[in-house]
């Protein structure tokens, strides 16, 4: 698909400069070039253009949109080819430092299977056509005087913030007012809305550096969360404090990379983590370390969770019950009980979160780890938090005819939506759909109108991170030039739509970047965080913005009812409890296409390349299978079939099928491998969010006959004897560490 | 390895292996990795993927250990009789130790590796014919030989344009590990030359330090005693050179160590070791 | 009636020298079967090792850690096989254990053709082959040399020189047959034989320079073999891996050589007895004296085996133990336990009289000593690197079709070397045999003569015991 040859000499010529440093050395090959075959005509720059000195790195500031964490790049670029990334050292999301999926994100800009010219749909087919006609199509559909009538036009995006959301914004107003969608699969949803209830603020600031203890329901925030580099900075420090460590207790169905770094890693049965924050609170209460009053109410509900009932519903033994209330009445107001994705993946999801804040309120954690939120000063820009509620709200209003064009932008809902959505069928009914993307993933497969992208690297843009040391505008800048010539920015197309609507408003921008740097030099003082010009903005990267008015936050005492109030269906023929989980790399699956993230073996079972079912032990001998064996897992809506792997990270009722994999399109690395479990999920939602459950499903798992060896690194699951990661005791660091 | 070289140096070569070396060191470049800080995230090893031009191979080659993962995050389950792991997994960053008396050194047919007077294990590629018997002889198994010419796949355009112009890709039949980012630390000592400046701690730091998301990887000039991973060494009384330590540590119950120590090759990467409650 | 005599000593000379020119006449049918049957055996390596020159190292199975495979295995078996002519030629020589002559020749021309055949491992070994020259020591304008410190630039060293004296060896050797072959040959093979005779005229001053020659060469040549093997097994013995840093490998090797060596003396002795029917020759009770040699061997060997066993299980290697009970009970135990198997249970078939003497089992017991022998040498190599220090990564590997087709042409080549000497050059060393049978002869004679002498004296009475002009 791409305009390059490999051969040398067109390789030569993309690097934009003949001569040494791209020497296929160390090869030596049987072949010689004689002087006068291999004489190429060498020119250097007598005016070196963009600072392209050959041999000498330049480096430009960016914001990753890898994921929605907003983390600051800095790009390293040789003879204007972007080589490397970095972190940009003056990002409070990231300080210098980034994640596997940032690092690959070149994989995602150099990517032989980008789409590089605009496509529209013609008799059941994607067939290329120009910008022209594309821009004229979109004209007659959603123009001035467009066909599609006013209020049917919605944007449905993965989370978006910055400049690019203030013209989505703008976009639906001048169409009527549709709605903007903003979905992500690994959503906050529930935790958010907790927060709201419990304490008055949807996004309070988690501070773990003031916190001598976490204990995390379902919260992977080292991986699969709104900022794994971030918090990983965090937890760094929470970690070796000066003379003092950081204690982490997590309770999950299955480990993820948060889970592997606890220091108590408890696995209650999936469904029943809000049984177990009832039972430790029902010790702290029990004991009276709770610093706050306990209404009669709650003290009822406590009641009914003693440690052993607790451990009968759970599966948790009951003196770690006491102890992690025993830990958070010890680490008083330095203990931070936190609740994610993987917590809020049930029908009650929101009452167990509820039961994870209500420890934090208990223990006066309140003021002291959990502060007010510093909410962007500017909230046009802020960003617009994905929950899966959205696909969902997205799904019935597709249904209820309320969508006659859909913009579609940063997300892949016909992978990543459960089957039971048949979200290929629904799109179908849509009469127009725009697909904004680089990839033809599935759901631009879909799409009447497929519009190629800038990746990142090549596009401008302002970000908002959702969590950050404090507030802060990440600027997205142009890398490198262009690789295609047929691609476009988001902001320009989203620019042109607007100009054709507004032409008084927009007309005087040319484009994307004028307008942005139009918008960043006007913008209000508590913004630019001190920055004067629009060059040492683009040199920094990051601005760092004065945090706009924020409410204390005031905590309120529930009771929260975890427990099902239906009996839980036998589970006969449905025994195990699917798990379903992202992971930092392949993320929902929108990395699947990057060889490296391929190659990168999971960071828990190690396996590349490929799907696989994770079973306990236990779980594995009942069913008489090893790792490598296939397995048919079932639920009552459809089957999916892959191998084994057995460890005991998992809870013994669970089978978890890591995310990622099964791709039906989106290029030669993603497609045709592994399996999708978001195919066969159960229609579950939290009760009170209506965010998906994605936990909540219910499947069979039968061996199959097939056995092929499991395509992962290492040769031995334990150390063998060697001392190779050697373990102390915290007490003995505590003893002999001060400062670091 | 000229004869030249041989024969003047040919006291040093023999006496100063007891001083794990045989070069007046102009640096001795070393590394710090706590596994208390390591969480296992992947960020460094595909860091090193992207800055040394390293190929992914497939799923099939993956499968048969034909990999080239310079820097591979092992992990090991240390409670697999347990119900449950309930202490996490141990994560082990394992890369190329660059040992002072490396055993991959002298068993080069056509010394095509080699102590640097930097302490570097260096790799040359246009000279090794691929015996491999160097890999064999390295008791990490940290050096990785192109069974394929990989490259033929691994960057189908526009990739290749991702290619580091500061190393070379290498083609089948040569080994290769992982050499501290030497085009890293090249640069900053010609930069430093220029500058008519020492190299400061600072001014060289490895792909995966520069990444990891925890600072687990601390990387820098054990020699200078002003370094970062000087100050940690002389922390942990972890020390140079190839015979177990010659004092015992003041208190054993310091963290640092090193991998294999006993096998006397003296790696110059220390790991702190991970630290886990007793809950 | 059992022979008892190691060869028939009323044998006319005219008779050895038409017996053994009879095997350089023209071919039967067998033959060429032999022949193309080798040839296409190498068609099999030679389209392997294409393959894997141009697609690279990767298809032979190799990985991390399996760095050596089958190639290095194959190529301390051949070099071990080497042994044999040594060991006959030159270290029965020099102890006068005259039953050598008739088998000698063809067991020296086994030396140096599994030495070439050795020699091919090396080169096919290698990632860069075409850069193979580097490990010699030559001027370059680099100013580089090769790491002398290398057990892989040693084993260039020992092997080129072996290889090189043993051409030699065989070749100084066969002068006095190459004039004989010259004297009744035509053609072709009478111009062969000239040049290569380089003269022989086989007066008083050639034979004393002869003699000289050879003893030299044969004393030479003794401690270069056992230090050929010697370096080899320092590719292991030099390296630190568990269960190849053992001091005892080159007396091992060694050892494990001169095992493989006899065996297949035994092998090929079965062979041209039969075609070539050398009965008078390769007598019964020679190849009983060469099947007690092999049998000591076979005994050192074992001795061998066990001490490395013990030292190791009562050592406190944790390593090492673990790569022994892995030789024993993992995945490769198969193979380990068939080559104690044959290493160590079936050559007591060769402490066995009636055994001994029947060549069909001799032939059988011979190969299976061998593949004993082949196995041991891929046991050395396999086990340990699929264990060692670093458990992450432990990885069992088994050859690939590309690896087995380049190991099993290598037969091929050996086959095809050993089938064009014996049709161009004498199998059986004429004029050590009329050595032999002369010397027999006269012996007996002069035992008859003694021992006539002493009951002469006896009946006398007294006088000095005298032994004269014996």
């Amino acid at each position: 698909m791409s305009d390059f040859k490999i051969d040398r000499r067109g390789f030569l010529k993309a690097l934009g400069w003949t001569g040494a440093g791209t020497a296929l050395a160390g090869c030596d090959l049987p072949t010689t070039v004689t002087l006068e075959e291999g004489a190429e005509e060498v020119v250097s720059y007598r005016l070196p253009k963009e600072y392209a000195i050959p041999g000498v790195a330049v480096w430009y500031a960016t914001t990753c949109t890898q994921c929605a964490a907003g983390c600051g790049l800095h790009g390293r670029v040789r003879e204007g080819r972007v080589l490397k990334l970095e972190g940009n050292p003056e990002s409070p999301v990231n300080a210098g430092r980034t994640c596997m999926m940032g690092q690959a994100g070149l994989q995602n800009h150099y990517n032989p299977d980008r789409i590089t010219r605009p496509m529209q749909r013609e008799g059941g087919r994607l067939v290329p056509i120009s910008w022209d006609d594309a821009l004229a199509l979109l004209k007659g559909k959603v123009g001035k005087g467009g066909e599609i009538p006013a209020g049917k036009t919605v944007w449905f995006t993965g989370q978006v913030s910055g400049h690019q959301a203030v013209l989505i914004d703008e976009h639906l107003k001048r169409l009527g007012g549709g709605r903007h969608y903003a979905y992500e699969l690994v959503s906050e949803g529930v935790w958010q809305k907790v927060c709201e209830d419990l304490l008055g603020d949807p996004q309070p600031t988690l501070d773990f550096r003031a916190a001598r203890l976490v204990v995390s329901f379902g919260a992977d925030f080292l991986g699969a969360s709104p900022s794994p580099v971030h918090f990983a900075k965090e937890f760094a420090a929470f970690r070796h404090q000066p003379g003092d460590r950081g204690v982490l207790v997590v309770a999950e169905p299955k480990m993820t990379l948060t889970g592997a770094s606890a220091d108590l890693w408890l696995s209650p049965k999936p469904g029943t983590e809000g049984a177990l924050a009832l039972g430790v609170a029902h010790v702290l209460v029990k004991r009276g370390w709770n610093v706050v009053d306990v209404p009669a109410e709650l003290r009822r509900l406590l009641d009914r969770f003693d440690p052993r009932t607790v451990s009968e519903i759970t599966g948790v033994a009951g003196h770690r019950i006491q102890r992690v209330a025993f830990l958070l009445h010890e680490k008083e107001g330095a203990g931070l009980v936190v609740a994610g994705a993987g917590l809020g993946s049930h029908k009650k999801a929101y009452e167990a979160a509820a039961a994870a804040m209500l420890l934090n309120i208990l223990v006066g954690n309140v003021g002291k780890t959990i502060k007010p939120g510093t909410p962007f000063p500017e909230p046009a820009l802020a960003p617009r938090r994905g929950t899966t509620r959205a696909l969902l709200e997205f799904a019935e209003d597709i249904e209820a005819g309320k969508v006659q064009a859909a913009f579609i932008y940063g997300t892949n809902p016909v992978f990543t939506a459960p089957g039971y959505l048949k979200m290929k069928e629904r799109l179908a009914s849509v009469p127009f759909k725009v697909v904004l993307t680089q990839f033809k993933d599935e759901t631009a497969m879909e799409a009447d109108l497929v519009l190629p992208l800038h990746s990142y690297l090549e596009d401008w843009g302002t970000h908002v991170p959702p969590v950050a040391e404090r507030p802060a505008l990440s600027i997205q800048q142009q890398v490198m030039k262009p690789l295609y010539g047929e691609t476009r920015g988001f902001g320009d197309v989203l620019l042109a739509l607007l100009k054709d609507l507004d032409e008084g408003t927009f007309g005087a921008f040319p484009d994307y970047y004028a307008y942005l740097r139009t918008a960043m030099e006007n913008a209000p003082a508590e913004v630019k965080g001190g920055v004067s010009g629009w060059d040492e903005m683009l040199q920094k990267g990051v601005l760092l913005a004065k945090a706009g008015p924020a409410a204390g936050l005031k905590p309120k005492l529930v009771a929260p009812q975890v427990m099902p109030e239906e009996e839980e269906e036998e589970a006969g023929s449905r025994p195990f409890h699917l798990i379903p989980s992202p992971r930092l790399g392949m993320w929902d699956g929108r990395h699947a296409n990057l060889p490296w993230i391929q190659e990168a073996p999971d960071q828990i079972a190690k396996v590349v390349w490929g799907s696989w079912a994770e079973l306990h032990p236990h779980t594995a001998k009942e069913l008489g299978v090893k790792n490598g064996d296939y397995v048919r897992i079932e639920s009552d809506h459809g089957a999916i079939e892959t191998q084994v792997y057995v460890h005991n990270g998992i809870n013994k009722e669970a089978v978890a099928v890591p995310l990622g994999q099964g791709h039906e399109a989106y290029g030669r690395y993603a497609k045709g491998r592994g399996v999708n479990p978001l195919r066969i999920l159960a229609p579950a939602t939290d009760e009170k969010t209506g965010e998906l459950a994605l936990y909540a499903t219910r499947v069979s798992v039968r061996k199959l006959d097939r056995s092929e060896k499991l395509i992962k690194m290492g040769g031995s699951e334990t150390q063998a004897g060697r001392k190779l990661v050697a373990t102390i005791s915290a007490d003995v660091y505590r003893r002999t560490e001060g400062e670091v | 390895m000229s004869l030249k070289n041989i024969l003047e140096n040919w006291s040093a070569y023999r006496k100063d292996a007891e001083k794990g070396g045989h070069h007046k060191y102009e640096h001795q470049w070393g590394m710090a990795i706590d596994l208390d800080l390591c969480i296992g995230c992947n960020a460094c090893s595909t860091a090193c993927y992207a800055e040394n031009n390293l190929a992914w191979v497939g799923p099939e080659k993956f499968a048969k250990n034909q990999a080239m993962h310079w820097m591979r995050i092992e992990r090991y389950w240390d409670q697999k009789d347990e119900e449950y792991s309930e202490q996490g997994a141990s994560f082990l960053p394992m890369l190329c130790q660059n040992c002072h008396a490396a055993t991959c050194e002298p068993v080069c047919p056509v010394a095509a590796t080699y102590h640097t007077p930097d302490g570097l294990n260096a790799q040359v590629y246009n000279r090794c014919i691929g015996s491999r018997y160097c890999s064999n002889n390295c008791p990490f198994r940290v050096r990785y030989f192109n069974f394929f010419s990989y490259y033929e796949s691994a960057w189908p355009a526009p990739m290749h344009m991702q290619l580091n112009p500061d190393l070379t890709v290498r083609d089948k039949g040569v080994m290769e590990k992982c050499t501290f980012c030497i085009q890293r630390i090249r640069e900053a000592k010609d930069k430093a030359k220029m500058a008519n400046r020492p190299v400061r701690d600072g001014d060289v730091i490895t792909a995966c330090a520069q990444a990891c998301p925890t600072q687990a990887i601390v990387f820098g000039d054990t020699q200078d005693p002003n370094s970062r991973v000087a100050k940690l060494w002389k922390k942990h009384q972890v020390e140079r050179g190839p015979y177990t330590q010659k004092k015992p540590k003041t208190d054993p119950e310091i963290r640092g160590y090193r991998i294999f120590e006993e096998l006397n090759v003296d790696p110059s990467i220390m790991y702190l070791e991970r630290v886990r409650e007793e809950v | 009636m059992i022979q008892e005599k190691d060869i028939n000593e009323q044998i006319e000379w005219a008779k050895i020298n038409a017996d053994v020119m009879r095997s350089l006449e023209n071919p039967r049918m067998a033959y060429w079967v032999a022949v193309i049957i080798c040839l296409l055996m190498i068609s099999c390596a030679v389209v392997a090792e294409i393959y894997q020159y141009n697609v690279g190292m990767g298809v032979a199975g190799l990985n991390n850690p399996h760095m050596w495979d089958l190639y290095i295995a194959t190529f301390v078996f051949w070099i071990g096989m080497s042994h044999s002519g040594t060991l006959l030629s030159a270290i029965l020589h020099i102890i006068h254990a005259d039953w050598r002559k008739p088998i000698y020749r063809f067991a020296e021309a086994m030396t140096t053709f599994s030495l070439m055949t050795a020699g091919l491992f090396p080169i096919i070994h290698l990632g860069r082959v075409w850069n193979l020259y580097w490990v010699l020591p030559y001027v370059s304008d680099r100013g580089i040399w090769p790491n002398f410190r290398s057990p892989l630039s040693w084993d260039a060293f020992a092997i080129s020189t072996y290889l090189s004296a043993s051409m030699v060896f065989l070749y100084i050797g066969m002068i006095p047959d190459l004039a004989i072959c010259r004297d009744s040959a035509r053609g072709w093979r009478k111009k062969l034989y000239s040049v290569l005779s380089l003269g022989w005229r086989g007066d008083d001053r050639q034979w004393r320079n002869f003699r000289k020659t050879y003893l030299l060469l044969a004393c030479f040549l003794i401690p270069l073999a056992v230090s050929v093997h010697s370096i080899v097994s320092a590719d292991f013995a030099m390296s630190i891996m568990p269960g190849w840093h053992v001091t005892s490998f080159p007396p091992y090797f060694v050892a494990g050589a001169l095992y493989s060596g006899c065996a297949a003396i035994i092998t090929l002795f079965v062979i041209l007895r039969y075609f070539f029917r050398f009965e008078d020759y390769m007598t019964l009770p020679i190849m009983e004296k060469t099947a007690k040699l092999t049998f000591a061997i076979a005994m050192v060997w074992t001795y061998l085996n066990l001490i490395e066993f013990a030292s190791t299980w009562y050592g406190h290697n944790m390593y090492d133990k673990e790569v022994l009970i892995a030789k024993a009970t993992g995945p490769y135990a198969w193979v380990f336990w068939t080559m104690i198997f044959c290493g160590s249970v079936v050559p007591f078939a060769l402490a066995f009289r009636r055994l001994r003497r029947h060549m069909p089992t001799m032939f059988v017991v011979s190969l299976l000593l061998n593949l004993g022998m082949y196995f041991e040498r891929w046991m050395i190599v396999a086990p340990t690197l699929s264990l060692a220090h670093e458990p992450h990564q432990w990885n069992v590997m088994w050859g690939s079709i590309v690896e087995w087709a380049i190991v099993f042409g290598s037969f091929g080549w050996f086959g095809l070397l050993f089938l064009v000497f014996v049709k161009v050059f004498p199998s059986v060393s004429m004029y050590e045999v009329k050595e032999m049978i002369f010397h027999r002869r006269h012996h007996n004679d002069l035992v008859d003569i003694l021992e006539e002498h002493e009951s002469a004296m006896h009946k006398k009475g007294a006088g000095k015991p005298g032994l004269e002009g014996a």
